[in-house]
């Protein structure tokens, strides 16, 4: 600003010294020059130059106030504008080179934020790209395990029909081997049944085989015993037969075999009183008949027609009865004799003479049939 | 000691001429002449306001050799230095259209370079 007034002292001075002289073209468009110079960039931008300038159009202006008319003047006047004119110049120099600075940096910053931008896009799309990629490995991960876990399940469905299957074939299996166990039970059971009713039947057939034999055996012994005894029995039967027919008059009648005894042997005349003599008789008579199995005795007294009735009656039935004592005595068995007393009723021969008297004076002792019971 | 003589002598030879401010030294036109080559060189031709400054530094260089030849060596010296400043600012008036030119092509590419990628 100190230039600025020098300047505007200098014109002043120089128009108040020349105000007669009017300043040359050049010096005019010199102080306009320097004027549109300084107020331009050119001060900040190529202040060396605008210095020059400025020092040039001192001199111009010095020069003026000395020689205003002078070609020097003038010719540094005219230096003193193109100074100035090279500073604007310059200064236009400098703000374009800062402009193309400023281009040229936004350029750059432009170039590497694309640079950066398209970095990015293209991380941002990689990124995108490994995501999708990702994605697809995981949805095909996840197809994979679906597709496996779908598989898993059909082998899974096909071992459980499988299991089902081998489980109902085992179930039937077990099904036909407890029913082939039950029939064979059932066939063991009666089997054993069988057997052991065979068993039992075959111990029952031999226990009464056994019990057959001993039976058989033990008839066979009764038989041969029973034949024996029989045999004996008749023996014992013939010889007391014939011992009696020995003793007395045997006759088979049809109420059994009577054995006769005459009145006389046996008693005294009208006694009941045994004779010893025929004590003797009835001994053997006992003898014969105890040699048999005992039977049923009748012993019945007989009279002849001599005397009374009741008499005879009487007689009779004390004679048979001690007959009858005597053969008890002898060991006869008392249930089986009877005594009674006929009387004169059943004569055998005539009482018309002694004989025939003496032989209706009789005994008879009946020996009953076998099918008779003991008398009661 | 020979040196030191030989630059008194060149001294000697100078201080007098500038003494003298003699009319027997050359007019001293490299400054000029490179100047306009250098505009030349720098294109002032084909740009209009330094083509306009290149001409009249050929014309003030002419005028001066012909003022130093009529013997007016101050005035020559003066038309010279004209030569040299228009010489000078023609080729800073191309190398600010150049440099202008550059500028524009600058923002003109970061301006595209943005409208293409926003």
């Amino acid at each position: 600003m100190k230039t600025k007034q020098i300047l505007s002292l200098v014109t002043l001075v120089a128009l108040f010294v020349g105000c007669a002289t009017v300043a040359p073209n050049e010096l005019i468009n010199a102080r306009s020059a320097y004027q549109v110079a300084s107020e331009g960039p050119a001060g900040q931008l190529a202040p060396a130059e605008l210095h020059k300038a400025h020092e040039a159009l001192v001199l111009a202006e010095q020069s003026f106030l000395k020689e205003p008319n002078s070609s020097k003047t003038k010719d540094l006047a005219y230096v003193a504008q193109r100074k100035s004119e090279q500073a604007v110049a310059l200064g236009a120099i400098a703000a374009d080179k800062a402009s193309k600075d400023k281009a040229e940096a936004g350029f750059r910053e432009k170039q590497a934020e694309i640079v950066k931008q398209t970095k990015q896009d293209l991380s941002d799309s990689e990124k995108r790209i490994a995501e999708a990629q990702a994605e697809l490995d995981k949805q095909a991960a996840v197809k994979e395990s679906k597709d496996k876990a779908d598989a898993d399940f059909q082998k899974q469905q096909a071992e459980i029909a499988q299991a089902k299957q081998a489980l109902s074939d085992s179930e039937k299996r077990t099904a036909e081997a407890q029913a082939e166990l039950d029939k064979q039970a059932a066939v063991k059971a009666s089997k054993e049944k069988a057997d052991a009713d065979f068993q039992k039947q075959q111990a029952e057939i031999k226990a009464s085989k056994e019990k057959a034999d001993a039976d058989f055996q033990k008839q066979q012994a009764e038989i041969v015993q029973g034949k024996q005894d029989l045999s004996d029995s008749e023996k014992r039967t013939a010889d007391a037969l014939a011992a009696l027919a020995a003793i007395a008059a045997v006759k088979e009648e049809e109420r059994g075999l009577v054995v006769t005894l005459s009145g006389s042997v046996l008693f005294r005349s009208a006694k009941s009183t045994l004779l010893s003599s025929a004590q003797v008789k009835l001994d053997q008579v006992a003898k014969a008949l105890l040699a048999v199995r005992a039977r049923n005795l009748i012993v019945e007294g007989h009279t002849d027609s001599q005397g009374s009735e009741s008499y005879n009656q009487g007689l009779s039935q004390r004679r048979a009865d001690a007959v009858r004592d005597y053969l008890v005595q002898k060991g006869y068995p008392a249930d089986r004799i009877q005594t009674r007393g006929k009387g004169e009723g059943s004569p055998i021969a005539d009482n018309a003479s002694p004989e025939g008297r003496a032989n209706n004076r009789r005994v008879e002792i009946v020996i009953e049939r076998e099918l008779q019971k003991p008398n009661q | 000691m020979r040196h030191i003589s030989k630059i008194g002598i060149l001294v000697a030879v100078v201080a007098t001429a500038i003494a003298s401010g003699c009319a027997s030294t050359p007019l001293r036109t490299e400054a000029s002449t490179s100047g306009i080559r250098a505009a030349e060189e720098a294109g002032a031709a084909q740009v209009p306001q330094a083509s306009l400054h290149l001409q009249l530094a050929k014309e003030e260089l002419e005028l001066a050799k012909g003022l130093a030849a009529k013997g007016e060596k101050e005035n020559a010296a003066s038309m010279l230095l004209r030569a040299e400043t228009d010489a000078e600012l023609a080729v800073t008036l191309s190398r600010g259209d150049a440099e202008k030119s550059e500028a524009q092509a600058a923002m003109e590419r970061v301006r595209q370079l943005r409208q293409d990628n926003p």
